[in-house]
């Protein structure tokens, strides 16, 4: 698949932490055999393979590294959600967090008009208060510090100014915009946790050591997060994105649901969502992949 | 938003609090009489962190709820840089109704409030939701005799394995053990620990076990139940926060609540178990034989009320009688008049 490089790079929910500079390791689960192999074994059975997922990952640093996105050229909803991501990783947020900033910031641009406020103000307060109806308390001063840093990068944090002061109140009272405009209602319905029932159940169907084979639990979650960037995500209910997910991922790797034909010709998802018809997985499965052609990775490529 | 306003018409002044000014106020649009609790801004300085953390909990958590024996959060609004929550009507407290020395509380009315409590609360944590907060003074009833389950500023979701809480919650005398103990994973014990406190509060009529600190409210409840051992609860030692008391041999519950009958006992046992593991769930509790026994509870309209709180005379009967009345002469039906 041509969107395999994106899509590999999202799997490290770490990957932006690298516009820090800090070099965090990729844990590959799935994706390498399981059992200890010794070096020489490796050396000499595996030469070929390790050569090309290192050139892999080192292609993949240089090109992430290479991207350092400025924000403050471009205010589209992929590049705001992105902000929002970057400063919600870099404030360690719970990724529960983060999802619930971009879903707060679809909802609140789908009532108002973008033009009418600074969206970056938007996106940062958004994670604010993902920070607190999530009980992941985000500190605002440090909200604002990231932020700030991340529009305007390499700049020190701010004074505890007059510009302080002003950004603070503006964070403040965009909060009880937002508030009022989504009418209060915050609590997201998170595909997340349909999406984990759904998993553990194909889990058990398929098996431990068939299931272990591919990492589709790992790029499902990445898939789901990544869709936060898309207003998209706002269409659909979060039971079918789960499912979309999930079958995006499995088509990815090539993995077959086993003892389907057994099943009536009923799909696997049929199972967890009755009236799931193919055409509307289809269409919820395009936009999620829609979701990556705003990329800066994949439109450089 | 001004429409918001109008719609709720000042009446009365409830209360203050440490966050909000609570209000009494009519709903001109339903005549409904509510609460409206309009959060403090405060000093600019505390504006400056944004919305108040509790009324957010209060707003999210009670928006997903919806039970009898829950507060009802009916309208959410802001105006201004203020915002307010619009909740169902309360009369009174059953803080208020416990220190009223005027009200005589029968087994029948203590079970009327213990089922409504639990039945509020087994829908809590039915929904993955802890109270940590559980008071009399949390539990609101209104003039029909209805208990609601109210502030829900420490409310939190619970069973994620991997959340560490703060144990710096539950107003001191209602506190569990392993609370007081510094457990930060815990789950719906620690209500369940409060309600038993309270039924003891409802028997005695003053506070169970009243600490003054946390070291007196440990020894208060070793006192009072016997110090616990790592047999009666293991694990105990492995708490942050863990001391070693001296062996208490513990007061039997018959001598404390002599009044008490042995299926309430039983359940003030389980309520009170000091190992959280052990202590029973609202559904287990409210399967006990207490609940299926005589009395049967008092039904809510006539569930005592404070000398404050003026029950609505019910217009349609009276009216009635007094034209029974005037057609039969009111001799004979006054004498059946209380």
């Amino acid at each position: 698949m041509s969107r395999e490089p994106s899509l590999l790079k999202s799997l490290d929910a770490q990957e932006s932490i690298s516009m820090l500079g800090i070099n965090q390791e990729r844990s590959d689960g799935g994706m390498n055999p399981t059992e200890p192999i010794t070096n020489e074994a490796l050396s000499s059975k595996m030469k070929d393979v390790i050569d090309v997922l290192a050139m892999q990952r080192e292609k993949r640093n240089t090109l992430q590294k290479s991207i350092t996105i400025d924000y403050t050229k471009a205010n589209d909803n992929f590049t705001v959600s992105r902000f929002i991501f970057e400063c919600g990783l870099k404030l360690d947020a719970h990724p529960l967090t983060i999802a619930t900033a971009a879903t707060l910031y679809h909802r609140f641009f789908k009532e108002a008009e973008l033009q009418g406020y600074d969206c970056y103000l938007i996106g940062s307060t958004c994670l604010y208060l993902a920070g607190k109806v999530k009980d992941d308390p985000l500190k605002i001063r440090d909200v604002m510090n990231v932020s700030h840093n991340t529009l305007h990068r390499g700049s020190q944090p701010l004074e505890l100014g007059d510009q302080y002061w002003s950004m603070r109140d503006a964070i403040v009272q965009a909060e009880l915009l937002i508030m009022r405009m989504l009418k209060f209602q915050v609590m997201p319905d998170h595909p997340h946790k349909y999406m984990l029932h759904y998993l553990r159940s194909l889990q058990a169907w398929f098996g431990e050591e068939e299931w272990s084979k591919y990492p589709v639990s790992k790029t499902s979650m990445a898939l789901l997060q990544d869709f936060h960037h898309s207003p998209a995500i706002l269409d659909y209910p979060s039971n079918l994105i789960a499912i979309a997910c999930i079958n995006l991922s499995l088509q990815i790797y090539g993995v077959v649901v086993p003892l389907m034909d057994e099943c009536d010709q009923q799909p696997w998802f049929n199972v967890f969502c009755k009236d799931l018809t193919r055409n509307k997985l289809w269409e919820i499965m395009e936009k999620i992949m829609a979701a990556y052609d705003d990329e800066p990775e994949t439109r450089d490529n | 938003m001004a429409e918001k306003l109008r719609r709720y018409e000042k009446i009365d002044f409830l209360g203050e609090g440490q966050f909000a000014t609570v209000y009494k106020a009519k709903d001109t649009e339903t005549d409904k009489i509510v609460a409206v609790k309009k959060i403090k801004v405060g000093s600019r300085a505390e504006a400056r962190d944004g919305i108040n953390r509790t009324a957010l909990r209060e707003i999210k958590l009670l928006q997903e709820l919806k039970h009898e024996n829950i507060i009802g959060l009916l309208d959410v609004f802001g105006h201004k840089s203020n915002v307010s929550l619009v909740f169902d009507f309360m009369d009174t407290d059953l803080e208020v109704i416990i220190k009223d020395n005027n009200i005589v509380l029968t087994p029948a009315n203590i079970k009327a409030y213990m089922v409504q409590t639990l039945q509020g609360l087994d829908y809590l944590h039915f929904n993955w939701i802890l109270h940590r907060d559980l008071k009399p003074n949390n539990l609101l009833v209104n003039e029909e005799g209805v208990l609601k389950i109210g502030d829900f500023g420490l409310a939190k979701f619970f069973g994620s394995p991997n959340r560490i809480n703060t144990h710096h919650v539950v107003t001191r005398w209602y506190r569990a053990p392993e609370l007081l103990y510094g457990a930060r994973l815990y789950g719906t014990g620690i209500d369940m620990w409060a309600v038993g406190c309270i039924l003891a509060e409802l028997l005695l009529r003053v506070p169970f076990l009243p600490g003054e600190s946390d070291l007196d409210q440990l020894t208060r409840i070793f006192q009072t139940l016997g110090t616990p051992t790592e047999e009666t609860w293991p694990g105990m030692t492995d708490l942050t926060d863990f001391i070693q008391f001296k062996p208490f041999p513990g007061t039997p519950l018959k001598h404390i609540f002599t009044a008490a009958g042995d299926d309430l006992l039983d359940l003030i046992a389980s309520l009170l178990n000091i190992n959280p593991l052990q202590r029973c769930t609202c559904d287990q509790a409210l399967q006990m034989p207490y609940f299926s026994n005589k009395p049967a509870p008092t039904p809510g309209p006539r569930l005592p009320l404070p000398t404050t709180v003026k029950r609505q005379p019910e217009e349609k009967p009276s009216l009635k009688r007094k034209l029974l009345e005037s057609m039969d002469g009111a001799s004979l039906a006054k004498r059946l008049q209380f």
